[in-house]
């Protein structure tokens, strides 16, 4: 075999998503989730998407199944005092040496209508920035609960507009 | 499934360096000791269950959002992070 190396091209990749439409990604902005996400354990490829208008909300997108997209958010927006304590395993698996690297999403559920808003801050989705991989880890101290409802008077996200 | 009787202190071992014992059993509780490498999570399969219900609920009953305008999200700069102890 004379197969020639291809050169890695960061190339744009255009998809058309159920929920959003049209959008483009790059390669190098695809996060791995080599364990999958608890009830979605065979999507392993996400991107992590944002909305006009919506900027509070980051979509996990996946790759695998184009249907499937979880809404998240920075759970500091609103509660200001979580502090989770990142299990060993995490910060092990993630290889998470230094804070700047990594970023936490906590998965949100609005019911239908938007008569309940809740954030699930026992198990953070936890994503390595450097490289590019995340997983969903639940916490084993603080007594943090799956469904913590979100005050109807979220007060507004204080770094969301820092750049 | 496998099956398997243990008495009190007897172990099972899955895979060379996962080890759970049995170190008390009364009436309708069991209680379990479990050695594993700090890497691999335990967890009561009760709270891994919620996770994956909230989960497919946060991806099944959220409403659709008003479609246009999607892009990739600048993960970066997002502010506080957590503290880890690694």
């Amino acid at each position: 075999m004379t197969e020639t190396i291809v050169e890695f091209a960061d190339r744009e990749i255009a998809l058309d998503l159920p929920r959003f439409g049209a959008c483009t990604y790059r390669e190098s902005e695809v996060i791995a989730f080599p364990w999958g996400l608890p009830g979605f354990a065979t999507l392993h490829r996400f991107i992590a998407l944002t909305l006009e208008g919506q900027e509070k909300f980051v979509w996990l997108q996946s790759l695998d199944d184009p249907a499937i997209a979880l809404p998240t958010a920075d759970p500091w927006q609103i509660f200001d005092d979580y502090s989770p304590q990142l299990p060993p395993y995490a910060v092990s698996s993630l290889d998470l040496a230094r804070p700047e690297d990594f970023v936490t999403l906590c998965v949100v559920v609005v019911t239908a209508g938007a008569e309940e808003m809740t954030m699930n801050l026992l198990a953070p989705v936890v994503i390595n920035l450097v490289t590019r991989t995340g997983r969903q880890v639940t916490l084993e101290t603080g007594g943090y609960s799956v469904r913590t409802p979100i005050p109807r008077k979220a007060p507004p996200a204080a770094g969301a507009q820092a750049s | 499934m496998l099956v398997l009787s243990r008495k009190l202190n007897q172990a099972i071992m899955i895979g060379d360096d996962v080890r759970i014992v049995v170190v008390a059993v009364d009436r309708d509780t069991v209680k379990l000791g479990i050695e594993a490498p700090r890497t691999i999570p335990v967890h009561r399969s009760e709270v891994y269950d919620e996770i994956q219900r909230t989960n497919r609920a946060a991806a099944g009953e959220t409403e659709q959002p008003a479609g246009e305008g999607a892009k990739v999200a600048d993960l970066g700069g997002k502010g506080r992070k957590p503290t880890s102890k690694p």
